[in-house]
């Protein structure tokens, strides 16, 4: 369905010098910055996946995203949609495909809603039984008909982003890419997305791809992950990997009293490692192995918390935890 | 392997051009401009019935000629600002809430950030744009000097009008820009700034052509001062006691319009924390 | 046939959008207004003080302004989304679902917006026409008609080709909205008749920035029958044609350097 053949973009920023003196340069002879935001990529998609590209910020998912959708224009390599080149056969390849940016969004900011969608019924020329019966469909998934004549700019976050799911799956593409489709929403928004993504992959068998920061997406959503950092693919596998291989690791943080050295408390055992800050301490470690309770006890009466909080695993984290292993790997075949 | 990088190298190569053909096509136009102009008024005084001699509401065509290329130089200088623009960011993206915080002045950050690109546009491409200019205008005659001394305590009056003129544009900008919040959006009000500046500061056309009583009523409001005085002043057409006048008319405006700016911004942004941006 | 089908329904959209902001529509009526009125007491001001423009009566150069309004009326009506391309749009990488869409993205800008305020051009050109008409001794043929009709129409193409050519160096240099302004501003010396200007600024007006061609030639045919009304209209649409596929041209090849990203 997508193929990625050594996709590279590179960014080329302007170097602006400091003052008077380096403003008189820059009107002369201009100088610029490379900035590879995506560095020789290559993968495969096959039909009816639902695929996480993830990585931390700036990593370059976005970038790819926008090529695979038509927007960028590539430095070098390929990207192949359904066969074709998206940059180069952009109105084909744009009815095949539907995409949702969790920031910015893609449907007129002053008009009704259904507005919106009647223009969009035109632009992808969708005939009026097939409008019916998807809005019917799309109506009963993302609940949109409450605020379908209300103006988008009226809308609330999640709302927003149901309107923009539903515009993008009316022409009833066979790949649809989602950017941060769950960004800055509350927990029962998110589950709410998290559902109708499945729904919709369930019912037109429509591949997905979406990028994320958030762990819970990836873990109820995705089959397959495909990792990015600094322009570079770390991983690409079956989300059952990553899990095995950082298991449920969790991070206990305390905020702990000043009169309280935390070098000095003895650590609970060697499966938790312990991470200190100026009044912060963090202890991770894998609930699977470790039971919560025990790390939570221990940690209250060593520590005198005033303040506590359990997370799970960042991406940010599992991200340096794979390139800390390939970097042993690497070592250990040097040696 | 050199290959894979020649397609960087080109565009590269390709961006330092283009940046270069931009300020190259700025400038061309810009002359063409100013020659079109020149040769608008050469047909309008040979048509007059004084011929070429005539002197139209106080004006030479050799004056008239020094005229449009001072405010064509002096308009380059002095507007710069991108103030409104920035205000209308700051509301659309809901961050002019955190200037109610913080411990700068917003309208504070204006001003130094406008004095410095005019200062530095001044020094730049104003002292090169002005010594050309009255250098060729005074070397062909159209800019007679009869006393040095007289010239340079004009160039002294004309500066301290031309940072007024530029205090002025950016608050009359300041005031566009708060008066986004109350439209949604700032096009309109920023076309109708730009042609009132223009027609009523006379940059388009020395208000001497105005008929009297409009010119009278324009020659009071805070416009004339942001091109036209200053540019008169540099000609020379003003004695020092004008000179005086139109200053301390300049400056009485910028502290009226700095106080108005003052009441409505409190006002302004008291509509956006109470809807919440 | 979809796409007629898709633009009337884009424009809708538009008038619904611009129908929600009340206050920018009275601004911008009275911004229009204002303009106008400025740059016609400019006029007047500069006339009253002269018998004639060489040789033009101040009829004749109402009648100039009038007719020099319609094409500037025609492109604004049509064409005035680029003017956000240049200033804004590109520079905020705000258009990337124009990029999404399977139309191409040229046709996108000019169904994005429709303005009416044009029609406050197109009234005020008639009107001064009418009224200074009166005026004119010209005998009204049919091809003068004709030829002045041709005039405003691809002359309006012609504004248009060079907004789209300078708002699509916006893609290369962000933001291209001040040179596009200057480049725009050569309308206003259309308004006066180009034999008012020495021979080589009238070879740059009618062969390179073609703003004088589609103004003043038609008109000079209307008055004084100084050129074959078929063949002039016949060369004014075909530099129009050829202006606008280069625009074309050069905002597809241009529109490829979209980075999408504000900065």
């Amino acid at each position: 369905m997508i193929e990625v053949k050594s996709l590279t973009k590179v960014f080329r920023k302007p170097i602006r010098g400091r003052g008077v003196l380096g403003m008189l340069k820059t009107l002369f002879s201009r100088k610029y910055k490379e900035i590879r935001a995506v560095d020789d990529v290559s993968f495969d998609i096959g039909e009816g996946e639902i695929v996480g590209y993830i990585g931390s910020n700036g990593a370059g998912k976005s970038t790819t995203i926008k090529m695979m959708c038509g927007i960028l224009t590539p430095t070098s390599g390929k990207v192949l949609v359904n066969g074709r080149e998206p940059y180069v056969k952009r109105k084909v390849v744009a009815k095949e495909i539907g995409v949702v940016f969790g920031q910015k969004t893609q449907l007129w900011w002053d008009i009704p809603l259904i507005e919106s969608f009647k223009v969009l019924k035109e632009i992808y020329q969708v005939s009026e039984e097939d409008y019916k019966s998807r809005m019917e469909f799309l109506s009963s998934v993302l609940g949109i008909d409450e605020f379908l004549t209300q103006p988008v700019r009226t809308l609330s976050l999640g709302q927003r982003m149901r309107a923009d799911l539903a515009a993008s799956m009316l022409h009833n593409p066979k790949i649809l890419f989602l950017d941060e489709p769950t960004i800055g929403m509350d927990v029962l928004v998110k589950e709410k997305i998290r559902q109708a993504i499945h729904a919709l992959n369930a019912k037109y068998h429509t591949t997905v791809v979406l990028t994320t920061h958030d762990m819970v997406d990836i873990e109820n959503l995705c089959s397959r992950i495909i990792m990015i950092e600094k322009g570079k693919i770390i991983y690409d596998g079956p989300l059952g990997d990553i899990k095995h291989r950082f298991g449920n690791i969790k991070t206990l943080t305390l905020t702990i009293p000043a009169n309280i050295n935390p070098q000095e408390v003895k650590p609970y055992s060697e499966e938790v490692d312990l991470i200190t800050e100026k009044d912060k301490v963090m202890l991770r470690f894998d609930a699977d192995k470790v039971k919560l309770e025990d790390v939570v006890q221990y940690a209250f009466s060593n520590y005198q918390a005033i303040d506590m909080k359990i997370s799970d695993i960042s991406i940010e984290d599992v991200v340096k935890k794979i390139l800390a292993q390939q970097e042993e790997e690497k070592h250990a075949k040097e040696i | 392997m050199l290959k894979k990088y020649k397609p960087f190298l080109r565009a590269s190569a390709m961006d330092l051009m283009a940046y270069k053909f931009n300020i190259l096509i700025w400038v061309i136009v810009t002359i063409f401009e100013v020659v079109c102009l020149i040769f608008l008024w050469l047909a309008v005084y040979s048509s007059s019935e004084g011929g070429m001699d005539a002197s139209i509401n106080g004006f030479t065509y050799k004056e008239m000629i020094a005229y449009v290329v001072l405010t064509t130089v002096f308009g380059f200088v002095t507007f710069n600002n991108d103030t409104m623009w920035h205000i209308n960011q700051d509301i659309i993206k809901g961050t002019i809430g955190n200037y109610v915080i913080k411990p700068i002045s917003y309208r504070g950050k204006f001003v130094a950030s406008n004095l410095g690109s005019f200062l530095m546009m001044g020094l730049l491409f104003g002292l090169p744009l002005y010594g050309i200019s009255l250098g060729v205008l005074i070397g062909i005659g159209f800019l007679p000097i009869v006393s040095v001394w007289d010239f340079i305590a004009h160039i002294g009056l004309f500066l301290v009008s031309s940072v007024l003129a530029c205090l002025l544009n950016d608050t009359i900008a300041y005031l566009f820009g708060i008066l986004c919040f109350y439209t949604s959006s700032a096009w309109g009000l920023n076309s109708l700034k730009t042609t009132v500046i223009s027609f009523l500061s006379g940059a388009l056309l020395p208000l001497a052509f105005f008929s009297p009583i409009f010119r009278d009523i324009v020659g009071y409001m805070p416009f004339a001062g942001m091109s036209q005085n200053p540019i008169l002043i540099l000609m020379m057409k003003y004695d020092y006691w004008q000179s005086l006048k139109v200053i301390l008319i300049s400056l009485a405006w910028l502290i009226i319009l700095e106080l108005f700016v003052k009441l409505l911004f409190s006002h302004a942004i008291k509509k956006v924390t109470v809807q919440g941006g | 046939m979809h796409y007629v089908k898709l633009y009337f329904t884009c424009i809708k959209r538009s008038i619904i959008s611009r129908l929600e902001y009340k206050k920018d529509t009275i601004i911008s009526i009275l911004s229009f207004l204002f303009s106008n009125a400025c740059s016609l007491c400019s006029i007047y001001f500069i006339l009253q003080a002269i018998p004639s423009l060489k040789g033009y009566s101040i009829a004749e150069v109402g009648f100039f302004y009038g007719f020099s309004m319609l094409p500037i009326a025609l492109d604004h009506l049509f064409s005035d989304e680029f003017w956000l391309v240049a200033y804004r749009r590109v520079q905020l990488g705000d258009m990337d679902m124009h990029f999404l869409r399977p139309v191409p993205v040229i046709f996108q800008m000019f169904a994005e917006t429709f303005q009416p305020d044009g029609f406050g051009e197109v009234i005020v050109g008639v009107t001064m026409m009418i009224v200074c008409g009166i005026n004119l001794e010209a005998t009204i043929t049919f091809g003068a008609v004709f030829v002045l009709i041709i005039g405003a129409i691809f002359g309006a193409v012609i504004i248009t080709s060079f907004k789209i050519i300078f708002s699509s160096l916006a893609f290369i240099f962000k933001r291209s909205g001040p040179l596009l302004q200057i480049i725009y501003n050569f309308t206003s010396y259309a308004k006066y008749p180009i034999s008012i200007y020495p021979k080589f600024i009238r070879i740059i007006l009618i062969f390179v920035l073609p703003f004088g061609l589609f103004v003043s030639l038609p008109i000079n045919t209307l008055l004084y029958g100084s050129y074959n009304p078929y063949l002039l209209s016949l060369w004014i649409a075909g530099v129009a044609i050829i202006f606008f596929a280069l625009s074309v041209f050069i905002w597809t090849r241009c529109e490829k350097r979209y980075e999408s990203t504000g900065s």
